[in-house]
């Protein structure tokens, strides 16, 4: 509690004094410019965070469908053990992984290369959270589809999946709010820049790299200030999604509660 | 007036006048050497057991005995559990459900199940869990799906405590409430048969009573197989019982004579509570 | 393992065996009496009296274990059983009663013939014995014989009515005394074989049609 408490109270103290509409809005340029804001850090990391669930949304949901509804098996308990891994995996070494895949292919730091890597992070949480949210569906909510005579695959889909939803989507909210603060791998494959989006091909600014490069020219002052603001807006970003999935859950019996 | 139904049923009919009419009447279920595994686990021996129709069957029997796991290869649902398995025949109308190239899925229509603990879709409300049935088989017919959940609900003697509140969430209903809405949802799919594994054990008293009412009302329109523990209960509700032990049918005969003058032995110690 | 409603079932048992030995004694006490031209009627009256009283009470408790037990099968067959049996033994009270009243009504009988009345008497009187041990041991066997045992007695009473018809004459007292208790007599045995009647239905739930 205690250290949660401290941290809150220097970003605030220290952060809210450069937010300001244009701080919010503006790009970062060159950090000496008298305008220069955190607007393209926070598109950034919004764009990266819309690719990444692109990718591993939809690939995380059917891989923990897949894995709870026929992964009783040799192969799904190897697909579950290797998810669990990656899940634990150093995310430097992820983004390692992209550079050397996405980031040489190109030829130079991209958009692509970010989301491809955040997604290897994301992925696993999904898959395995989708996973347990299915499992907790009691079978006898199963059973009572089928006795009604309902296929197979379409009480998966519109009963199973239906009654899991909160659960699954708590995962995703939570899995978004651990990619917004990931640092390393962004260091090795989007690079940060000063302006707005241009191409997924490009390079792009998001909010911990800004914090990190704002760290790195501290000696300039103004530097300083924007990377506490740039700092206050990613914890708030990260609380809310919280707060969010605490909102989503209220009331909600324990089994969508039970996936935090 | 389902007191007077049930005591209609209970005039003793002497034997001639009986053979009479088992001859006569339709058996809606029957099962030729019935057998079940859970994996090495011989669970049911070659039952043979004739359900009549538009009557109430009863299973009794104590824990174990492999009352659950009949009514579910009724209606397919034993296949479902990993490593489960059966052999022999189970006729409805004449046609064996377990015959090359039948679809479970049909049968599943045909044969309703209502289960122990009420088991209302959570998210659903009142209306879509008695429409899922529907809907989930393709029925998009608005008007349609509102007659068959009117119906439906007024046949489970649910309709007038929850006209109001058809979007309410299933899962806000009392338990008994919860256990006619199940019933409802099983009735709307218009089956033929209404398979019930101890609707009532979860029950108190009260709900217990309503939902034997009506199931005494279902009969004329359904036949009923319902397991229970409880052999009060089976007295009370049933036209028939079969008295199961360790997976093989014991007796099986009129509840009213079974009740009085049982046969067996075994199905006299077991009503008299004489059972280790 | 005992059960709760054993002890219901034992009580049950007792006082119906107990309404036993009284009717018997009853009845024995009201042949007798006649028999010899005693008057011990304020003893068969007392004793009927406890009989009817003991009757309502078996009632009672069969229907208190119905009630709480919901008793099935042989248990439920022989309290109902318990009930019928009941019943019968308090009508041999009330039919020794009568006897006594015969007594009272026509004073002295010793020059009556009562050799018909002796021979049914001791009839009935076994048959009394015969019905409470099928009852007791669930004899079938032996309340099979008591049919054949009742029509000794119903052919007693037969004969004395027809023989009466026939020669019209004697003493009229002697005639209308011994008739009215030969008929008490054959309800009495008629009783028996419903006794050993319901013998039948505890054991094999089979009834005898009623003729």
């Amino acid at each position: 509690m205690f250290p949660l408490a401290s941290i809150l109270f220097e970003v605030v103290r220290n952060g809210l004094p450069a937010i300001s509409v244009g701080f919010l809005t503006n790009p970062t340029g060159n950090i000496t410019d008298p305008g220069s804001g955190i607007g393209n850090a926070i598109e950034g990391t919004l764009i990266l965070i819309g690719m990444t669930c692109l990718i591993a949304v939809p690939i995380g949901l059917f891989a923990g469908i897949y894995l709870a509804e026929f992964g009783d098996n040799k192969f799904g308990r190897t697909i579950r053990f290797l998810n669990d891994v990656l899940a634990e995996f150093p995310s430097i070494v992820i983004g390692i992984l992209a550079f050397s895949i996405v980031v040489i292919t190109i030829g130079h730091f991209s958009a692509i290369a970010g989301a491809a890597a955040l997604s290897i992070i994301m992925l696993p949480i999904v898959t395995r959270t989708t996973e347990e949210s299915i499992k907790l569906v009691p079978s006898s909510i199963r059973d009572a589809a089928m006795a009604l005579g309902i296929r197979r695959w379409r009480t998966s889909l519109s009963i199973v999946l239906v009654t899991a939803k909160d659960g699954i989507l708590t995962g995703i909210m939570l899995s978004i709010a651990r990619i917004s603060g990931e640092t390393a791998p962004l260091l090795l494959t989007v690079l940060g820049s000063g302006f707005f989006f241009s191409g997924v091909d490009q390079p792009i600014d998001a909010l911990p790299l800004r914090i990190f490069t704002d760290y790195k020219n501290s000696n300039y002052p103004s530097a300083l200030a924007q990377g506490w603001g740039a700092a206050l807006v990613l914890v708030v970003l990260v609380l809310s999604l919280n707060l969010g999935v605490r909102f989503l859950t209220r009331g909600r019996s324990t089994f969508a509660r039970a996936r935090a | 007036m389902t007191l007077s139904l049930q005591l209609e049923e209970l005039k003793p009919a002497n034997s001639e006048a009986s053979a009479i009419r088992s001859t006569m009447e339709k058996f809606k279920i029957q099962t030729e050497k019935l057998n079940a595994w859970f994996g090495n686990n011989h669970v049911l021996k070659d039952l043979s057991i004739n359900v009549k129709e538009n009557e109430v069957t009863a299973i009794i029997g104590p824990s174990g005995c492999g009352k659950s796991t009949f009514i579910r290869c009724l209606n397919r649902m034993h296949e479902l559990v990993p490593g489960a398995r059966s052999s022999g025949a189970v006729l409805l109308d004449n046609a064996n459900v377990y015959a090359r190239g039948i679809d479970p899925v049909t049968v599943r229509r045909k044969v309703g199940m209502v289960f122990q603990k009420p088991n209302p879709f959570p998210t659903m409300s009142v209306y879509d869990n008695v429409a899922a049935g529907l809907k989930l088989n393709g029925v998009r017919d608005h008007q349609k799906l509102d007659r068959a959940v009117k119906w439906s609900l007024e046949r489970a003697f649910l309709w007038d405590e929850v006209r109001t509140n058809l979007d309410k969430s299933g899962a806000s209903l009392s338990g008994g409430q919860q256990q006619r809405l199940c019933i409802a949802r099983a009735l709307a799919v218009e089956p033929e048969v209404i398979l019930m594994d101890e609707p009532c054990s979860a029950l108190d008293p009260i709900a217990t009573a309503k939902i034997e009412e009506l199931i005494a009302s279902l009969k004329s329109q359904y036949t009923v197989v319902i397991v229970t523990h409880n052999m009060q209960q089976a007295a009370r509700v049933s036209d028939s019982t079969a008295f199961l032990y360790l997976g093989q049918l014991i007796e099986y005969g009129g509840t009213t004579q079974l009740f009085e003058n049982p046969k067996e032995e075994l199905t006299e110690r077991y009503l008299t509570g004489k059972f280790g | 393992m005992a059960r709760l409603m054993d002890i219901g079932l034992e009580k049950l048992r007792n006082m119906v065996l107990d309404m036993a030995k009284l009717s018997e004694d009853t009845v024995s006490t009201a042949i007798n009496a006649y028999v010899q031209g005693k008057d011990l009627r304020d003893r068969v009256y007392g004793w009927s009296e406890e009989l009817r009283i003991l009757q309502d009470e078996v009632s009672e408790l069969a229907i208190e274990l119905i009630a709480r037990y919901q008793p099935v099968a042989t248990d439920l067959r022989f309290i109902k059983s318990c009930m019928e049996v009941a019943y019968g033994f308090s009508r041999f009270g009330r039919y020794a009663h009568d006897i006594s009243d015969v007594e009272g009504i026509f004073g002295d009988l010793s020059t009556c013939d009562k050799t018909a009345i002796v021979k049914a008497g001791d009839q009935a009187k076994d048959m009394i014995r015969v019905s409470i041990k099928a009852f007791t041991e669930r004899d079938i066997q032996l309340a099979s014989k008591l049919k054949t045992m009742d029509d000794v007695v119903d052919s007693a009473y037969l004969e004395f009515v027809k023989k009466s018809a026939r020669n019209p004459g004697g003493d009229l007292r002697c005639t209308v005394s011994a008739t009215l208790i030969l008929r008490y007599l054959e309800r009495i045995a008629d009783h028996a074989t419903y006794v050993g009647e319901t013998v039948l239905y505890i054991v094999s739930g089979e009834r005898v049609a009623r003729k």
